[in-house]
């Protein structure tokens, strides 16, 4: 008989079974509320920093005044951002009753202004004064799983001409 | 891949501090991109967590460059020196790939 036997075998059943469904829910949470509002302070910070000499970007197509203009350049900087497990839980919730979904929102968001903030920082690296004509586009990435196709990020690019005076 | 041609481009519609002689019509770029299966199981990973998906990012910008560069080859090719109004489009492709399109005007500017 493998009467003792088999209270552990289902036990251990039971746990590689959590250990499939609870945690990655339970990380989902702790990067939800925990690591992504760091990353959102980080960049605050350096958008903070930024903002000290003036917005580099403009969406204008011709800069302001009669200075000569030596050399431009097209710069670009993009980034891929995806919702989290428990975000993505949270939208398809909150869509049932429409309006606004906070939740992506807030992923959008952040990922526009990471792509800007970006594109500021790569514009002061090369040494330029100003990106004018900045455009941004938006582009939703998916993966084909199960013969479904499901979001899996949201592309965010910002591009410009950059400028030198 | 080769050395880019050495042309100006811009998005804007003329180049500041040059002028415009002549158009050459349109020109465009463009590549299908897919990544991975290793990449792919990695993303998948992190997207448990959300936020920044770099393997994704580098991918993009890889083959937006490289949609870049056909658009300029296909410019220098016609004699032009330099695209202005530069746009890109890109596009989910079913199966996790992306297709990046670069279009612009080739221009002779002075």
């Amino acid at each position: 008989m493998a009467a003792d036997g088999e209270p552990i075998i289902g036990l251990m059943i039971f746990a590689v079974a959590c250990g499939c469904t609870v945690v990655p829910w339970l990380l989902s949470l702790v990067a939800t509320f925990i690591y992504q509002p760091s990353k959102q302070k980080v960049l605050l910070e350096r958008e903070t920093q930024a903002a000290i000499k003036g917005d580099a970007l403009s969406t204008l197509s011709k800069p302001f005044g009669d200075r000569e203009i030596k050399q431009t350049k097209m710069l670009m900087a993009s980034v891929v951002m995806s919702p989290s497990w428990v975000q993505m839980w949270i939208g398809g919730i909150m869509s049932l009753f429409g309006g606004q979904i906070n939740v992506f929102t807030k992923v959008v968001d952040w990922a526009r202004r990471e792509a800007q903030q970006r594109l500021r920082e790569k514009v002061a690296e090369e040494g330029y004064d100003e990106v004018i004509n900045m455009r941004i586009e938006t582009t939703m990435l998916t993966t084909t799983r199960g013969g479904k196709d499901k979001t899996s990020g949201v592309e965010i690019l910002a591009y410009g001409t950059a400028i030198k005076y | 891949m080769q050395a880019a041609p050495n042309l100006i481009f811009s998005n804007t519609e003329t180049i500041p501090g040059m002028t415009i002689t002549q158009s050459l019509g349109v020109v465009t770029g463009s590549t299908v991109r897919a990544k991975n299966v290793f990449k792919d199981i990695g993303a998948a990973f992190k997207n448990i967590a959300g936020g920044e998906i770099k393997a994704y990012t580098e991918l993009l910008q890889e083959s937006r460059n490289e949609a870049l560069f056909r658009m300029l080859n296909d410019a220098a090719a016609r004699g032009a020196n330099a695209v202005v109004n530069v746009r890109f489009a890109t596009s989910s492709v079913a199966g996790g790939a992306a297709e990046l399109l670069a279009y612009g005007t080739a221009v002779v500017a002075q």
